[in-house]
């Protein structure tokens, strides 16, 4: 569980100077599963304190490598920008419950800003002989979807459209606008009934769910608009999984504080781990309004 | 090389050695498994316990601060009898002495709580959390008065035979009353400190940042605050001490020693580095043998010369 690897790639992403790529060589790639992330030790003092998860966004078991992108958004990740090719980081994991890997149909993918990343490591685990992949890509602007991902998404030859806020690329608006008109387009999307919100209700999620709808949504992004998607799948009846995230601390499941608030199948409220039990969640189980 | 001894006595109570984990930190034990052989630590302190199940604080429940964090869990627990059923059975297996940490809302609670854990188990001894500071009734109240810190222990003593371990609170001015109230009550062995109460202020929001708007600050931050109180604490009353608060490594271990903490616990520390604990047991045997002590009892108190 716990390894040292070793740095091979530390880079900011050209035009967009806040996220970085970062290469590590070293055995997590032998167990790796999308949707997993590793905890990694910033720095070599006990200030900032604890370790940061961070979602892995490629795996190449051959060479011994994994992907992980971040976004430097305070001291912890500024530290680890820092970091030089050659040098070693701690890493714990791979930590966690990753996406389940459909072996037919079709598969949606949903991503709202860095969200992508975990997605990366998807489309590439995923059989595209027999699953037909589509990824739904939204972002604020055109300089940050050619900085982030767009080249990566072309290199993989996966399918994708792509939203930006400011409509200087793709679809003007939400990556959830793009999932309902991509539901429109197979004609599943019921109208809503009215009766109100559907989230954590169990109308229409029968057993064959899934089977019957042909296709499934994996999503990462914003918790608002995974709530969207969540709903949006609903209304359609096609199976969610979303990868949440939380402030974390012990990355193992001892602390207890990184949990969500899911209501189990006989009705019950629970507090899942996000860092065990998670970070990817049936989209249906998710309390999305959190109270106490 | 010579060979220290580090068997520990605190009390009715003897460890193989005196590097324990803190209740809150280390889940049921099993979550470390994966790390290292668990028996080898002196003792493993299991998340706080209560009569009926607990969902806890709403998230965000962590918030990093200056070396440290905030914690606002609430106690998330299964419940004493999904505990008894379902996890004491693996605890069984870990082939460690196991310490409940019990925490009640009325002194019936504490009561009930004593007397429904068996006495031969692998449960070495309770712990009587009367500090919690992430709970609006209860826990800290009983923590931060010592009449009714003496009414808990006195009401937990009648109710088991196990060792009985007062976790102290920091969050008071004087904490030697404290301990004694708990001496008077009946705890054979004082832990401490509990977190101390904290809080963070997201500059985004502008709001505070934990869902329970305050939490417990532990961690490397709150050391020295620990040894002072352990010092006053050994100074005053007989009990032996468990002494927490901070601890990273062998160094800060023998630190709380020698302010007279007989034995130590870690426990934000597993969150960064999960051996920790087993670095801390090697690291003081390695002390001990360079400064000439045969026992690591001996280091016990010795800043009081």
């Amino acid at each position: 569980m716990l390894h040292q690897e070793i740095v091979v790639e530390n880079q900011r992403l050209a035009r967009e100077a806040d996220i970085y790529r970062l290469v590590l060589k070293g055995t997590v790639a032998d167990t790796a599963q999308p949707g997993q992330f590793v905890h990694i030790k910033v720095g070599s003092t006990l200030d900032p304190l604890l370790r940061r998860p961070i979602s892995v966004a490629g795996i190449n078991r051959p060479n011994g490598e994994i992907t992980l992108f971040y976004r430097v958004a305070g001291r912890g990740t500024r530290l680890l920008a820092g970091v030089r090719p050659g040098e070693s980081l701690s890493l714990l994991g791979p930590v966690g419950k990753g996406f389940t890997l459909p072996t037919a149909g079709e598969l949606l993918l949903v991503a709202g800003g860095i969200g992508i990343f975990p997605l990366f490591a998807l489309v590439e685990a995923v059989d595209r002989s027999q699953v037909k992949v589509k990824m739904l890509w939204g972002g604020a602007n055109r300089d940050f979807l050619e900085a982030v991902g767009r080249e990566t998404l072309f290199q993989m030859g996966v399918d994708y459209a792509v939203a930006s806020l400011d409509g200087s690329m793709g679809q003007p608006g939400l990556v959830t606008d793009l999932l309902a008109s991509e539901l429109n387009k197979k004609g599943v999307l019921v109208p809503e009934t009215g009766e109100g919100n559907l989230l954590g209700s169990d109308a229409g999620c029968p057993e064959d769910w899934g089977r019957k709808a042909g296709f499934s949504v994996a999503a990462c992004g914003p918790r608002g608009m995974l709530r969207a998607v969540t709903e949006l799948c609903i209304q359609a009846g096609a199976p969610v999984e979303v990868s949440l995230e939380e402030r974390m601390a012990c990355g193992v499941g001892a602390c207890l504080g990184c949990v969500c608030t899911v209501r189990t199948t006989d009705g019950a409220l629970e507090r899942k781990r996000v860092c065990q039990d998670g970070p990817v969640f049936d989209g249906r189980e998710v309390v999305w309004d959190e109270k106490d | 090389m010579k060979k220290i001894d580090l068997t520990t006595r605190l009390g009715p109570l003897e460890l193989k050695n005196p590097v324990l984990t803190s209740s809150g930190t280390y889940g049921f034990g099993e979550e470390y498994r994966a790390f290292f052989e668990l028996s080898r630590l002196g003792a493993i302190t299991v998340k706080g316990i209560t009569p009926l199940p607990r969902l806890g604080n709403p998230p965000p429940r962590v918030a990093e601060t200056p070396a440290g964090m905030l914690n606002a869990v609430g106690l998330q627990n299964p419940g004493v009898e999904a505990f008894l059923t379902t996890y004491l059975p693996r605890l069984e297996k870990l082939n460690t002495p196991i310490i409940v940490n019990i925490s009640g809302f009325s002194l019936d609670d504490y009561g009930l709580l004593a007397s429904m854990m068996p006495d031969h188990s692998c449960i070495a001894a309770l712990e009587v959390n009367i500090s919690c500071p992430n709970i609006k009734e209860g826990g800290l109240a009983f923590g931060t008065d010592p009449k009714s810190a003496e009414q808990v222990l006195a009401v937990t003593r009648k109710n088991t035979k196990l060792p009985l371990i007062a976790k102290l609170s920091p969050n008071v001015t004087d904490i030697v009353p404290l301990a004694k109230a708990v001496a008077n009550g009946g705890a054979d062995i004082i832990s401490l400190i509990n977190t101390l109460l904290g809080m963070r202020i997201d500059l985004d929001t502008g709001r505070p940042v934990l869902g329970n708007i305050m939490g417990g600050l532990s961690g490397p931050a709150v050391l020295p605050v620990a040894v002072r109180m352990v010092y006053q604490v050994y100074k005053a009353v007989s009990l032996p001490i468990i002494g927490m608060g901070g601890i990273s490594c062998w160094q800060d271990a023998v630190e709380f020693m020698l302010a007279g903490a007989s034995a130590i616990s870690v426990g934000t520390a597993n969150f960064i580095n999960p051996l920790a604990p087993l670095e801390i047991i090697s690291g003081l045997e390695e002390y001990c043998r360079r400064k000439g002590y045969n026992r690591v009892g001996e280091l016990v108190g010795l800043a009081h010369r």
